[in-house]
């Protein structure tokens, strides 16, 4: 009953009285809190309209501080010494142009304000208005006769003492030293891990040599070849066939059949399944070539160039060769 | 016969300048062609022009500031030739005591360092006798002596000052920045001071808070290199009496170092203070009286009796069928190979 009720009187802002009672009665615990503001005077807020229904939050009021500007422009009425500008060397302006961030495209804030958390940027803009001042001034100085450049055999009392100023040298060039002997020891790396890689060709480039003068010797054993030609060493023949067939194989990448057992029976590939007899691998004939079904073309002219070079005899024929030797 | 006044001169400074000047002018011509042929000339000694603007400021700190503090007022003391220095004062004193002292040093500015728990640095300037003064907090201080600035410039040399243009905008910054001029500006042809001009102080306004930087003026087309010190200043009130009197301004921005370590420790417990509280809700609710409910008002709301079904008794035995064994056609094999 009292849901339905307290529901009902939010609407009619008559019945505010028994509202607020029900409402006192279920939050007591948040009244008890402000003591400033009692029931009573909740109730009259309510009443005159200045509390609407709905959740009213506490907030505390913002703190006034005082500016008092009549006082603060008298004040410096009084402090002001009217001294010429010789005295005081005073200047002020927003900082110099930035080439670097226009030329990128991304201008500071017009009026002047930086982020104080970018550390970068901050310092860039102290120094900038630094610089604009400095361009403004110097010409005024030079008018007053007040120079700003400092003879080489000028010697005076320095604020920082020479002892410092070693120091702060000797410290630059220790960075730029460890900078240079890391850059020094990343080349070395860099340049020992190409050496080994060249090595390692070079050793496999030995024995692919080795292999290829051994096979071609066994050929030349066993009758296969009559000519004597990896007699005269690896000159251009052999390097140009093998660089050609080389950079061949690399751009075909893995053999054929290598490829077709990976997809069976490697990572990844399908294992079963592949076959089905159905309408659509029936008629699928993608994978039908004219020229190995009509015998390659080679049926006739193949016979005579290849069987010359590589056909191994039969047995009967190296028994013969054997037996004569 | 009265004992003379010795005037203090800027130490050897000053003296060497002289003689510099003298040794030039020894050298005759030659000399001063060549130089002239690089248009660098070396200018009088300051002794030559009169001394008007007696502006002395007076920089001393309370007991209790560290080491940082100490370095950063001797670093204000090196760049500022028209400075004085003092001991330390105890804070039990009251700061109006500090006008007296200023009195009797005879100077009319004065910046003085206070710490509070060893930890705040907090730092006045005033104008000494009835002008205005100021409390700022200091933050960030880095000195000299560090080795990142590796900038140097002549000791007592006269400073150029730059000034944000935000400084005009309000009337409490234009008031700090008469006052900034007044007390870091070193008077012309102060004696301890040198003619050349070769470095520049910046106040800039970020973050509601007004940096402090000085750089070396290397060349004439503006290349800067910082010399240091830096810090940063954060107004907290403006006093229209030197230490004292009516307050005219009071940052609304301020919060004070207590309050921001109490807001910093308050954001890292707030998660476990959190859980304590549901942890001692859910201890107070074990322990509540709760109420034994016998019978439950809604649990007819979805009674639904189920259809009525015949009787059905059965009569005749269900017939058994023979237990069929699991066809296992290799099994027996297998155990007899094994035996």
């Amino acid at each position: 009953m009292t849901l339905e009720t307290s529901i009902e009187d939010m609407e009619d802002l008559e019945e505010d009285m028994e509202d607020l009672e029900e409402d006192e009665q279920l939050g007591t615990d948040s009244e008890e809190e402000d003591s400033e503001l009692s029931d009573s005077e909740l109730q009259d807020a309510f009443a005159k309209g200045l509390l609407k229904p709905g959740m009213n939050v506490l907030t505390t009021k913002s703190k006034t501080c005082v500016n008092n500007v009549e006082g603060i422009r008298q004040c410096l009425a009084e402090l002001s010494k009217s001294l010429p500008w010789v005295e005081r060397l005073d200047l002020t302006n927003l900082p110099a142009e930035d080439i670097l961030a226009r030329a990128e495209g991304k201008l500071p804030a017009a009026d002047g304000t930086v982020n104080a958390d970018d550390d970068f940027q901050r310092e860039m803009f102290f120094y900038r208005q630094a610089q604009a001042s400095v361009l403004e001034a110097l010409p005024r100085l030079k008018k007053l006769n007040i120079f700003t450049k400092r003879p080489g055999d000028y010697f005076a009392e320095m604020a920082k003492s020479d002892q410092q100023m070693t120091k702060i040298r000797k410290k630059l060039i220790s960075k730029q030293a460890i900078l240079e002997k890391s850059e020094k020891a990343k080349k070395l790396r860099e340049q020992r891990k190409f050496g080994k890689k060249v090595q390692v060709e070079v050793i496999q480039k030995r024995q692919k040599e080795k292999k290829d003068m051994m096979n071609a010797v066994k050929k030349y054993q066993k009758g296969m070849t009559d000519k004597l030609d990896f007699l005269d060493g690896d000159q251009k023949g052999p390097a140009a066939a093998g660089q050609k067939t080389k950079g061949d194989a690399a751009k075909r990448g893995p053999n054929a059949k290598r490829k077709s057992k990976d997809d069976r029976f490697g990572f990844g590939g399908k294992k079963s399944g592949k076959k089905w007899n159905t309408k659509e691998s029936h008629n699928d004939v993608s994978t039908f070539r004219s020229k190995t079904a009509h015998g390659k073309g080679g049926k006739g002219g193949k016979k005579g160039g290849k069987g010359a070079q590589n056909k191994r005899p039969g047995k009967s024929v190296r028994k013969k060769m054997k037996s004569h030797k | 016969n009265m004992p003379t006044k010795r005037k203090r001169r800027g130490n050897s400074a000053a003296e060497k300048k002289a003689k510099q000047a003298r040794l030039m002018l020894e050298e005759g011509l030659d000399a001063i062609d060549s130089t002239a042929q690089q248009e660098i000339v070396v200018p009088a000694p300051v002794s030559m022009g009169k001394w008007k603007n007696k502006e002395r400021v007076l920089i001393f700190s309370s007991r209790g500031v560290n080491f940082r503090t100490r370095h950063l007022m001797n670093d204000l003391r090196t760049m500022m030739p028209h400075s004085k220095a003092d001991t330390k004062m105890d804070r039990k004193d009251k700061l109006f005591v500090i006008n007296e002292v200023c009195e009797i040093k005879n100077c009319n500015k004065c910046l003085y360092f206070e710490a509070k728990k060893k930890q705040d640095l907090y730092m006045w300037m005033s104008n000494s006798p009835h002008g205005p003064s100021v409390k700022f907090l200091v933050q960030n201080i880095h000195t000299l002596a560090e080795l990142k600035m590796t900038g140097n410039c002549l000791k007592g040399s006269r400073p150029l000052l730059s000034f944000d243009p935000k400084f005009d905008k309000e009337p409490h910054l234009a008031l700090l920045k008469e006052l900034f001029t007044q007390t870091f500006a070193t008077p012309h042809y102060h004696p301890k001071s040198q003619p050349f001009v070769d470095h520049v102080f910046t106040f800039s306004i970020a973050d509601n808070r007004i940096w402090f930087r000085n750089y070396q003026i290397i060349e004439e087309d503006g290349s800067l290199v910082e010399i240091g010190p830096r810090f940063v200043l954060n107004i907290i009130k403006i006093f229209q009496g030197s230490f004292g009197g009516p307050t005219l301004f009071e940052n609304p921005h301020f919060q004070s170092p207590n309050m921001h370590r109490r807001e910093l420790r308050q954001a890292s417990t707030a998660k476990l203070r959190e859980k304590q509280m549901l942890k001692e809700i859910q201890k107070m609710k074990r322990f509540e009286n709760k109420e034994v409910a016998t019978k439950d008002v809604t649990a007819d709301v979805f009674a639904t009796p189920g259809q009525e079904k015949p009787v059905h008794i059965q009569e005749v035995e269900p017939s058994q069928e023979p237990h069929k064994r699991k066809p296992k056609p290799f099994k027996r094999r297998r155990m007899q190979m094994r035996s």
